[in-house]
């Protein structure tokens, strides 16, 4: 490894070495400013990043313009986490230093499986990543709902991770080598073992993008997990999973096989994602549930692959990133203090607090899918590879099923500005700056991003190498 | 000022109006002059753009028929184009409304009393996204606009509505998505179908007509496309959406809700549907008669069963839509004219019909009709503007509803003289139930006492200026004739 390759590596090293120095001062100086010191990591790693583009590769791990486009998204949502988790973590009493370090060291397991050139790293990567997630979803220990949360993350995570390493052994048996780019090459007709490797990876990748019928944890664990554990998970480890799907998929190119279960969960998502949201009460599981079904927009998109699906799923899923820390963001803002849960109770705050209903409210817009918040061009990307590929069928059950979302989306919004608060016009309470930011940017992202598409495609088929 | 970016400036100085809303959020007295200020802006552009119309067409144009066209690259991956075109129809429908909106302010200055800084930020934002949509000559651009415009709209209803506002509103959204959500997936399926012929990818809509589609496909697209502007227009049986927003938004929605998002379904059929799909309609035409026949006829009966004065005027909407409709249907230079002057009609009537209910509920706190009578004698000028307003919605000749409906039904009557006769009699069906609303309210013997005060002088020389637009479109509508003749000729493809 030279001085290069280690410098191009840096973000990565600096987010595990992060978590260890936070850490480390956490034990020394129990309940400094560390989140403070997380929050500069985070930030070197994404200046890092963007400043010092570079390209290198090691055994298992490769920096490209791929994995650099995710490692500057991650570090994007790890920021905007961080940002909103000081203020409500002080305020439910989570306190130490497990939350910081947890979560540098997610966004670096992450940002390893983003960048991983054979299927050991990638699992590794999913894994590392994954493991951190146990622990943050369980976080607040006093709290009976996070435990179970935790607890049912755990048991099926460990599933779906075997299912994942039994697929990798599998391909590895049938083919000899765990390289993604020999594998890809190796054109010959599949063999059966392979096969059933490579689908038990998607399998395996299918629970981590809650994709129906792997989805049944989500509800419970975002639900139980505190608010901006949940808006870091739905976002960051979503685009993770999804840039591992992207990397795993040229193995079943050339099998028809390959498409149609790809076409299956796409469906089965769309659909069950949608119905369930419709009938739900409690704020975060529709988000949940919602979540479910924007993912299977993101498989739609694969569906799609040969027809520019790629970038339309990437691009959703920056969009659906957005929206989804919004919309967590001010969940957790005005759930803080109050277990505020129920969709009933939100209504009036939209004017007793309007930066975090207005983010909430621009959320929702945009994953309902309506212009000008950026949902609306990431359908429009969505639908119209989608019909490039003649996958016409599929895109007018998503076109219907974003009919059933207007639904429930809605009501939320209607809880928001249409139906009197039970406090009266009293403001719920100041936002602290760190909180507004986290709300702002990504609320400004969903609008720019929204009117101005333009430069984040060109980035995407940049990376994707596409004309 | 030629230089000027004019269709830019028409589309979103009122949003850059609500923006500057935000410092005066919270007082109603900077925030309310603020609008008027910015919708008048607005309505003089409009009027000056009217008065210059020859200058302009005399000048040399980019696109055959537009008298102004503004492009530029917007989402170059997608082939998405920023264009905006000006023709004679668009000036009509954009000068109607920036009219509209002043109405719509004008009655809700008293009338809106909470969050009046939010109210009239989404009155602008509307008012941009309904300026796009007229303007629009990029499909993709168009529906984006088109989208845009039902969000504030859902808020008005939501929030400053009345009775199941909640309901209406979530109604209202769920009819238009439905329909545009289809019409999405068809702008997109157009648009590869003619990077596949031509290899050009591009949303222009004057590329696009030069598709060349077969039979079947047009048909599919076509009905995608049908069916989101029948929900908007809205053509029965797809219009059980418009009563329920009707009676539930406050009146500012209302006469929006009539004078303007109605016409954009007429406007996206005539702009649009039928340009893009010239076979596909026409096999679609006698369906078309028939819906919008036995709208006509329908709505008219339930408008006679009606006793909310709102609700009456909603269904009456419905039947004047009708014959809009009928005049697009015949596809023939005349009945096309007729449509598209009876939007302009029909936008001016039923809002002053609208604005005038509403004042009275500002009054009396009731719009059902049982409550009053004997109007004349108590409130004379309301009375007198009430009686004008429903003369002109019923088509008296020498108002402005006569000229629109006279020129659908003669055109039609040269296409098929079967449509134009069934249509005739619903003529006669609204002149039933408007005379017996204006029979009941203003003539009748009072019911209940209500202490009732005549126009103050807001209201006066709205409706005043409501009146004399009436008359001038009744008596003299040439100018506007003339201001359309050549977009229709270019439009069924004669010579200009």
């Amino acid at each position: 490894m030279t001085n290069a390759d280690l410098m191009a590596f840096m973000p990565l090293i600096i987010l595990a070495g992060g978590s260890v120095v936070v850490l480390l001062a956490g034990a020394v100086r129990p309940g400094g400013w560390l989140y403070e010191l997380a929050l500069a990591f985070v930030v070197a790693a994404l200046v890092w990043t963007i400043a010092l583009p570079a390209n290198a590769v090691m055994p298992g791990l490769a920096v490209t313009p791929f994995s650099r486009f995710f490692a500057v998204f991650l570090d994007s949502t790890g920021l905007v986490a961080l940002l909103l988790a000081s203020g409500y973590n002080k305020r439910r009493g989570i306190v130490g230093e497990e939350y910081p370090a947890t979560l540098l060291f997610a966004l670096a397991g992450m940002g390893a499986a983003c960048a991983a050139t054979d299927l050991l790293m990638l699992f590794l990567g999913l894994e590392a990543f994954t493991f951190a997630f146990y622990i943050l979803v369980a976080v607040e220990r006093d709290s009976v709902r996070g435990g179970e949360a935790g607890l049912k993350y755990l048991l099926n995570g460990t599933l779906s991770a075997a299912i994942l390493a039994m697929g990798i052994a599998l391909v590895y048996c049938s083919r000899g080598t765990l390289k993604l780019a020999e594998l890809a090459l190796q054109a010959a007709p599949p063999e059966p073992l392979f096969l059933a490797g490579v689908c038990m990876v998607l399998v395996g990748l299918a629970f981590k993008l809650s994709w129906v019928p792997a989805h049944l944890w989500t509800p419970d664990v975002y639900q139980g997990a505190p608010a901006p554990v949940t808006a870091l998970l739905s976002t960051a480890s979503k685009g993770a999973s999804a840039a591992a799907v992207l990397l795993v998929l040229p193995l079943a190119a050339v099998w028809r096989g390959g498409h149609d279960i790809l076409w299956g969960l796409a469906l089965a998502t769309l659909v069950c994602g949608n119905l369930a949201a419709l009938v739900q009460s409690s704020i975060k599981r529709l988000l949940a549930w919602s979540s479910v079904a924007q993912m299977g927009y993101v498989a739609l998109a694969f569906v799609a692959l040969p027809a520019g699906g790629a970038r339309a799923a990437l691009f959703y899923i920056v969009a659906y990133a957005a929206a989804g820390l919004a919309s967590f963001g001010a969940v957790a803002v005005l759930s803080d203090g109050t277990d505020r849960d129920a969709i009933e109770q939100y209504r009036g705050l939209g004017y007793r607090n309007p930066l975090a209903g207005a983010a909430l409210a621009v959320a929702l817009f945009s994953l309902t899918g309506i212009p000008p918040a950026v949902g609306f061009m990431a359908k429009f990307a969505v639908f119209s590879a989608a019909l490039r590929a003649g996958e016409t069928a599929l895109a007018v059950v998503g076109a219907l099923s974003a009919l059933v979302a207007v639904f429930f989306y809605l009501r939320v919004v209607v809880a928001l500005y249409m139906r009197p608060a039970d406090g009266g016009d009293a403001p719920v309470r100041r936002l602290s700056i760190s909180e507004s930011v986290a709300l702002a940017i990504p609320t400004a992202a969903i609008l720019f991003l929204g009117l101005s598409p333009s430069p984040l495609l060109d980035v995407v088929a940049h990376i994707l190498r596409l004309p | 000022m030629a230089d000027l970016p004019l269709l830019t400036i028409l589309v979103f100085f009122p949003l850059a109006g609500g923006l500057l809303m935000l410092p005066v959020w919270k007082r109603p007295v900077a925030a309310r002059p603020l609008a008027l200020g910015v919708m008048t802006g607005e309505l003089l552009l409009a009027l000056w753009l009217y008065a210059s119309w020859h200058g302009l067409a005399a000048l040399k144009p980019i696109l055959p028929g537009y008298l102004l066209v503004e492009d530029a690259p917007w989402i170059g991956a997608f082939g998405i184009r920023y264009t905006l075109g000006l023709d004679g129809i668009s000036l009509l429908m954009v000068m109607l409304t920036a009219f509209s909106f002043c109405v719509a302010l004008a009655v809700s200055w008293r009338a809106v009393g909470e969050k009046v800084g939010l109210f009239l930020a989404l009155l602008l934002a509307m008012e941009t996204g309904i300026m796009g949509v007229f303007l629009a000559l990029d499909l993709a651009l168009f529906y984006l606009f088109w989208e845009v415009m039902l969000i504030p709209m859902f808020f008005l209803i939501g929030i400053w509505g009345h009775g199941r506002r909640i309901y209406s509103t979530v109604k209202f959204f769920l009819f238009t998505m439905f329909g545009s959500l289809l019409m999405l997936l068809a702008i997109i399926a157009l648009h590869l179908l003619h990077a596949q012929q031509s290899g050009v990818a591009t949303f222009g809509l004057q590329q696009l007509i030069a598709t060349r589609l077969p039979g079947g496909t047009q048909l599919w697209l076509f009905g995608a496309f049908f069916l989101a502007f029948a929900i908007k227009f809205p053509l029965f049986p797809l219009h059980t959406w418009l009563p329920d927003a009707h009676t539930d938004a406050p009146t500012a929605g209302s006469v929006i809700l009539a004078g303007l998002l109605l016409k954009t379904g007429s406007y996206g059929l005539l702009r649009f549907g039928y340009p893009l799909f010239p076979q596909a309609a026409q096999t679609l035409t006698p369906l078309f008669y028939t819906l919008a026949i036995a709208g006509i006829v329908y709505a008219s009966l339930v408008a006679f069963a009606q006793e909310d004065m709102k609700r009456l005027i909603a269904y009456s909407s419905i039947g004047h839509m009708g014959y809009v409709a009928i005049g697009i249907a015949a596809w023939q230079p005349v009945a096309l004219s007729g449509s598209i002057i009876q939007m302009a009609n029909h936008g001016v009537t039923t809002g002053a019909l609208f604005a005038m209910v509403g004042m009275l509920d500002e009054r009396a706190h009731t719009r059902e009709i049982n409550a009053f009578g004997g109007l004349w004698g108590k409130i004379p000028l309301w009375s007198f503007f009430f009686l004008l307003f429903s003369m002109a919605s019923a088509g008296l000749p020498g108002l402005n509803n006569f000229v629109g409906e006279f020129l659908v039904l003669s055109g039609t009557f040269t296409r098929s003289p079967l449509a134009a006769g069934l249509a005739f009699t619903g003529i006669v069906l609204t002149l039933v139930y408007t005379v017996r609303l204006v029979q009941e309210v203003v003539f009748q013997t009072e019911r209940t006492p209500l202490p009732l005060a005549d126009l103050d002088r807001r209201e006066l020389c709205l409706l005043a200026v409501l009146a004399l637009l009436v008359v001038w479109m009744g008596v003299h509508p040439t100018p506007l004739l003339d201001l359309i003749h050549g977009p229709v000729q270019l439009l069924v493809g004669g010579a200009p």
